[in-house]
């Protein structure tokens, strides 16, 4: 039993290599870009705020998989073509800064009036208030969202196999059919419960890190 | 919602529908053979599911291996092209390959009705039965005891049409219809699990699947859902490449190496 | 005369807040506006602080105009001239918002260092020298939420000091205070008349006004009713409507 155990890791890990390439390029690229997202669906310019609220009603409203779908072979169309990985990275980009932008909308809203107006009144300039008094305050305040849309992406980065691009779970599951054994899908759970927990286990500390002000 | 808002749903739901009208009518319209590109580029992109042991599927080093794998080297190495292997999702065969992303489905891919109106297929490289399945304790011998029972067919497969294909059986079944799965695989661990009675499928896949586990506790009717044949898929316009494969696959059989492959991977079937 | 506010005027929609509101406060001097909740002494307040913008009326601070009257029009400070007035005013909000993830001196520092380029080093001194002054010296790297009402206040005023204004706004400063804390506060206030800033007080607490002002605004409905030395205000409280507030 270790023995075939040990014969499946090697797969396992070029699958989770995968895995983990979709994962923290889509959170680099996503979290900055939601916070733009956010800004702009707070933009006192209705053209923007409409616009962007559109982009969040599309990429919440549709299934991920359906968005991977449509920018892989739905896009080519109209003469937009991109490689495999390509697409589903900006398939995941587009998904989950529509997500954290949500969040931190709601993050932003809840921080109180008289923290912009002391801002201003300290002479702070609105993108100093922002990047100095807003924005640290946020990140505390959606903490909690953020670790759950996390957990969320983890298991989502499954979804690559509809372009055809091997990761985890299509690992455990070719290995599964080829020797009609349960035990690489048992594997790629583990997997997944270990990957979890690491990043719950990260999100824990960064927010014992921010409990120094209540 | 406000009346704005209402306007701008609607107004991106229209935009949706143009988008994938003109896909479809896209996707008939080119109708250029591409043979002449495929040869500049000496190489022919081939479609397939790695998770389809064992005609197509990943060893324990990670090698594309099976017989479709070997058969597809081999043919193409005649024909003087390079074969690129790239691995799909099963349910987008057609869209990959009339997009242009791959340039054949070869994969255990099963000649019926409904896909040669999507797809041009060469002559049957491999005959399959649709073959039913069930624990070797089962009450069920015939097609007519399936009766109240629940049958289990892999969606989006050849096995689907076939059952599909005799309607006055599939209305007795539990339910009225066939319970589907992602993978063979799962169907049969279903099967063993008791939670579906009978599990329709490719034979050789069934037969693979039955090998590798106790083929005593398994049992293959005499009857089945009816004979079919496997096939390469190929973009219809796609004519001059049709042709070649054909040839090199006669070609294939009259000089024995077709057998050898064979004899590779179905030898003591 | 450090601050003069002229003919000010301020409607949100149709309800106008402030009709025609003139005064001036001097160099040293602790100006008290008292009045009923909803008479639009917070509305002043905000104006001069350039968080509302007026619709009509001048302020000019320190010899800069924040707005003005001209030709019938109103202009605004620049942005350039918005940094000087900056400067000039300080105002310590009635809740305080200071910024609770900073500790107490990241929050008296981060104006000096971050709106106005002053180094680090200069702005840490001044800082410790403020908290000196607030017998906090020993909170300097406490954060807000440690604080107590009244440290919080002598923070507020602490970083509203910062970059030594000439004019300090206070915001109900004895609302959210214990009685025992009145007398420290009206000493602070004292030390920073005395240190040559006009101070501009708004409350509603009439003995509060009567302990440290020198010169007293009523107002009511958005119009200034009295205006008098401290003294005469309380010597001759003959007006009606003064009279049923005090009482």
């Amino acid at each position: 039993m270790f023995g075939y155990i040990y014969t499946l890791l090697p797969a396992m890990i070029d699958g989770l290599i995968t895995t983990l390439k979709v994962f923290f390029i889509t959170l680099i690229l996503s979290i900055p870009l939601g916070i733009l997202v956010s800004i702009g669906r707070l933009s006192k310019i209705k053209l923007i705020s409409k616009t962007t609220e559109l982009y969040i009603w599309v990429m919440r409203g549709t299934p991920l998989m359906l968005q991977i779908v449509f920018v892989f072979f739905g896009l080519p169309i109209i003469g937009i073509t991109f490689d495999r990985f390509t697409a589903v990275l900006i398939a995941f980009i587009l998904n989950y800064a529509a997500y954290f932008g949500e969040i931190f909308r709601g993050g932003m809203e809840s921080i109180d009036k008289g923290q912009y107006e002391a801002a201003k009144v300290l002479g702070l300039t609105p993108y100093k208030t922002f990047i100095r008094i807003i924005l640290p305050q946020m990140f505390k305040m959606v903490l909690p969202s953020i670790a759950n849309e996390v957990i969320t992406l983890v298991k989502d980065t499954s979804l690559v196999y509809i372009v055809g691009i091997g990761e985890l779970l299509r690992a455990g599951k070719i290995a599964s059919n080829r020797d009609v054994s349960l035990i690489p899908l048992a594997m790629v759970g583990i997997i997944y419960l270990l990957l979890t927990a690491i990043f719950t286990g990260i999100f824990n500390k960064t927010e014992r890190r921010y409990s120094y002000y209540e | 919602m406000k009346k704005k808002n209402y306007f701008i749903m609607l107004l991106v739901i229209l935009i949706f529908s143009i988008v994938s009208l003109t896909g479809c009518s896209n996707e008939t319209a080119s109708n250029k053979d591409s043979y002449d590109d495929l040869e500049e580029k000496g190489e022919i992109i081939m479609g397939l599911d790695d998770t389809f042991a064992p005609m197509g599927f990943r060893d324990d080093k990670g090698e594309l291996v099976g017989f479709d794998v070997d058969l597809a080297k081999e043919v193409f190495e005649r024909a003087g092209f390079e074969v690129k292997l790239q691995p799909i999702d099963w349910t987008m065969k057609e869209t990959e390959l009339n997009s242009g992303n791959i340039d054949v489905i070869w994969n255990g891919y099963s000649i019926t009705e409904e896909r040669k109106e999507k797809v041009a297929f060469t002559q049957a490289y491999l005959e399959n039965r649709q073959i039913i399945v069930t624990l070797a304790g089962s009450s069920i011998n015939t097609k007519t005891d399936l009766e109240g029972k629940k049958v289990a067919v892999q969606s989006e497969s050849s096995a689907l049409e076939a059952v599909n294909q005799e309607p006055e059986i599939v209305a007795t079944f539990d339910g009225g219809e066939p319970v589907l799965f992602d993978t063979n695989h799962e169907a049969i661990m279903d099967l063993e699990a008791g939670r579906v009675d009978a599990v329709v499928g490719d034979e050789v896949l069934v037969r693979y699947y039955v090998k590798q586990k106790n083929p005593e506790d398994y049992k293959i009717l005499e009857e089945d859902f009816g004979e079919e044949e496997y096939g390469i898929g190929l973009r219809k316009e796609d004519k001059k490449l049709l042709k070649l494969l054909n040839e090199t696959l006669d070609e294939m059989r009259e000089d024995g190496s077709y057998d050898k492959i064979y004899e590779k991977w179905f030898e003591g079937k | 005369m450090v601050l003069q506010v002229d003919g000010l005027n301020k409607s949100f929609g149709d309800k106008a807040v402030l009709k025609d509101v003139s005064f001036q406060l001097n160099t040293g001097e602790i100006l008290a506006i008292i009045g009923p909740s909803g008479a639009g002494k917070t509305t002043i307040l905000r104006c001069i602080n350039g968080l509302e913008k007026s619709d009509k009326g001048t302020i000019k601070i320190d010899g800069a105009y924040l707005c003005r009257d001209h030709n019938n029009k109103i202009t605004y400070a620049t942005s350039e001239e918005m940094k000087f007035i900056r400067k000039r005013i300080g105002l310590v909000f009635q809740n305080y918002n200071l910024f609770p993830h900073m500790s107490v001196m990241e929050n008296i520092i981060e104006a000096p260092i971050n709106a106005f380029g002053i180094p680090k080093v200069e702005a840490e001194d001044k800082a410790l020298e403020l908290l000196n002054i607030m017998g906090l010296t020993d909170k300097r790297d406490s954060y807000p939420f440690e604080l107590s009402g009244g440290q919080k206040q002598r923070v507020a005023i602490a970083r509203a000091c910062a970059l030594n204004p000439k004019i300090m706004c206070l915001d109900e400063p004895t609302s959210a205070l214990d009685p025992e804390l009145r007398e420290g506060i009206a000493n602070i206030i004292e030390d920073l008349a005395k240190d040559n800033m006009g101070v501009l007080i708004i409350t509603h607490d009439m003995a509060f006004a009567e302990r440290v002002a020198h010169k007293i605004i009523f107002m009511e409905d958005g119009k200034i009713i009295k205006e008098d030395s401290k003294d005469d205000f309380f010597n001759n409280l003959k007006d009606e409507r003064i009279k049923r507030f005090i009482t």
